[in-house]
């Protein structure tokens, strides 16, 4: 697919959570092409001194509104600039999209049985895939771990999605670290006994995708490896242009410095050098 | 109408003054959805060295007011690769090729210049300048005497466009300038980026992994300046300008400071259409000011 640069309409751009919005934004040509796992690299307007594109993965589309969601953290000036964007303010309506960028999401030929794991706004990136699992009949499990209840702010998509799927479970299992919703800890426990117990019942996982903080990757990764399942996880570096050219977001890997935006960001887990 | 675009940074002819900033541009593929490479003065390919090397561990950037640094250490898989991935493709492209020649000694720029001589490839850019790599780079960019050396070594080897890269980290540019015009440079190009730094205070740790690195973007734009209008005065090389250069206006402000040609770097991180940018703004600034041949603008600033 080639690469698109679009000015896009922001409709929408909502706290949903702490330290969590919700973007949506109008861009045609990109709604219509992008893959679960890839990503936009966003100009932000109204910054002048802050020259550098953010990217952000895209947590859904809408073909009906050629419109893309991005959930988002705030994590410093730029993001917490991007709160006050509105959909209704002239030049700061509108954001500039390049996309879509990077390696999908690829699970096995003839994946039957896949577990998505999702550590805080990392539960975005793998709603598409899960979208992509569902509807292609594939049993798919889901973890999301988070801080807070409050955090947990896929749940309720995830919820819907996986109620009108084929599988077993109807919502997503969850954590939190602070026990305010499901299991108390992190997420990594409740993918060992996932792993355990389908081991155990003959029917493993083909396919784990993991997106989060790193830490959670790495186990989850792990435990992948012990349990001979094949694993993928989506790589976050900080990065200049996006496209592949300034080796800005290298991830350190068994064939060397791969690039996170082009080479990635899904990298096969075993290929991480952590 | 009737606008001529074309200058002769020696020797190396380009059909608008306009190339890109090595390492900025990887060697043009990476942009093709966004530009044609041969609609440009020149493609300069990021800086090659003899066998590949790794690079810096990351991070590699940290955003600072109005830029960025960079510390890449100049990863690169080679000059076989290059001759045998990049410049096949650009010569399909029908590009001009500036390649940015990197090493860690004498012998390993001369090696690689060695190499390319069997490449079609239109000049070399001798990068004594790089800021993020222990040896070689700018630890010979900073000595007039060994700047002296290294160009009359690679003078010797080959007839091609020589254009050496100069880096701002020095007390005195036109002493190194002056340097490569005594070595036997056909232009030298500058500035390559400030040495600076930048600290999470919160964590209280340095924002990259190796502490410093390379400033780049609007804000060293009147160093830079500054540097190219110093040079046009104490030699009489064509220069290639950079640092900062976002737009037409930019790039004519370095043309009328003393710069033949100019290089687009950064700017190609926030646009990726820049180059195309800047060539038609500065067709755009001369059409409005009733020039009708680019090269009127070089030196022209009336002091």
């Amino acid at each position: 697919m080639p690469l698109i640069n679009e000015q896009a309409r922001i409709i929408e751009n909502e706290c949903v959570g702490p330290r969590l919005y919700l973007m949506v934004l109008q861009a045609p040509r990109i709604a219509e092409s992008i893959e679960p796992g890839q990503f936009v690299h966003v100009k932000i307007p109204g910054m002048a001194d802050h020259i550098l594109r953010r990217p952000f993965s895209v947590y859904a589309t809408n073909p009906a509104t050629k419109t893309i969601d991005i959930l988002y953290q705030t994590v410093g000036y730029g993001t917490d600039f991007m709160t006050t964007l509105t959909a209704d303010e002239g030049a700061l309506s509108e954001v500039e999209v390049l996309g879509p960028v990077g390696r999908c999401w690829m699970p096995p030929e003839h994946t039957q049985r896949a577990l998505l794991v999702g550590g805080g706004v990392g539960a975005a990136p793998l709603y598409m895939l899960a979208e992509q699992l569902v509807e292609t009949r594939v049993h798919t499990d889901v973890i999301l771990g988070a801080q807070t209840e409050q955090a947990l702010v896929c749940r309720g998509r995830y919820e819907v999605l996986l109620s009108a799927g084929t599988t077993d479970q109807v919502a997503p299992l969850c954590s939190t670290d602070d026990g305010s919703f499901g299991r108390a800890g992190f997420a990594t426990s409740l993918v060992a006994e996932a792993l355990e117990a389908a081991g155990q019942a003959g029917k493993q996982y083909d396919y784990v995708a993991v997106c989060g903080p790193e830490p959670l990757m790495r186990a989850v990764a792990d435990l992948c490896a012990d349990a001979g399942v094949y694993c993928e996880v989506s790589m976050e570096r900080r990065m200049a242009c996006g496209i592949g050219a300034c080796l800005s977001c290298v991830v350190e890997t068994t064939e060397g410095k791969l690039r996170a935006c082009v080479d990635g960001p899904i990298f096969e887990a075993t290929k991480v050098v952590w | 109408m009737g606008l001529n675009m074309g200058v002769n940074l020696g020797g190396l002819l380009m059909k608008n003054p306009v190339t890109t900033a090595s390492g900025t541009f990887a060697a043009g593929r990476e942009y093709n959805d966004f530009v044609d490479v041969s609609a440009l003065g020149a493609v300069t390919t990021k800086g090659v060295s003899l066998h590949g090397w790794a690079g810096n561990d990351t991070p590699r950037i940290a955003e600072t007011p109005s830029g960025m640094l960079n510390s890449i250490g100049l990863q690169n898989p080679g000059v076989k690769h290059l001759m045998d991935v990049d410049i096949p493709w650009l010569n399909d492209q029908g590009a001009t090729i500036i390649v940015n020649v990197s090493g860690h000694s004498f012998d390993e720029y001369l090696a690689v210049v060695d190499e390319l001589e069997q490449a079609c490839v239109h000049a070399y850019e001798i990068n004594i300048s790089c800021p993020n790599v222990d040896a070689g780079g700018m630890t010979l960019g900073t000595d007039p005497a060994c700047v002296e050396a290294i160009v009359k070594k690679i003078r010797e080897a080959t007839k091609r466009p020589l254009i050496v890269k100069l880096t701002p980290n020095v007390t005195s540019i036109t002493d190194i300038a002056k340097a490569a015009e005594a070595g036997g440079a056909d232009a030298i190009s500058l500035i390559n980026t400030l040495l600076g730094m930048s600290i999470d205070a919160e964590r209280m740790q340095p924002t990259m992994a190796r502490v410093v690195g390379g400033l780049s973007g609007p804000c060293v734009k009147p160093v830079a300046l500054r540097m190219v209008w110093e040079c046009h005065q104490a030699i009489s090389l064509p220069i290639l300008g950079m640092g900062g250069i976002m737009n037409g206006i930019d790039a004519v402000e370095f043309m009328l400071a003393g710069a033949t040609a100019i290089a687009v770097g950064t700017a190609n991180f926030v646009n990726p259409c820049a180059t195309q940018d800047v060539i038609n703004g500065i067709a755009d600034f001369c059409e409005r000011h009733g020039v009708r041949d680019v090269n009127e603008l070089i030196g022209a600033l009336k002091c």
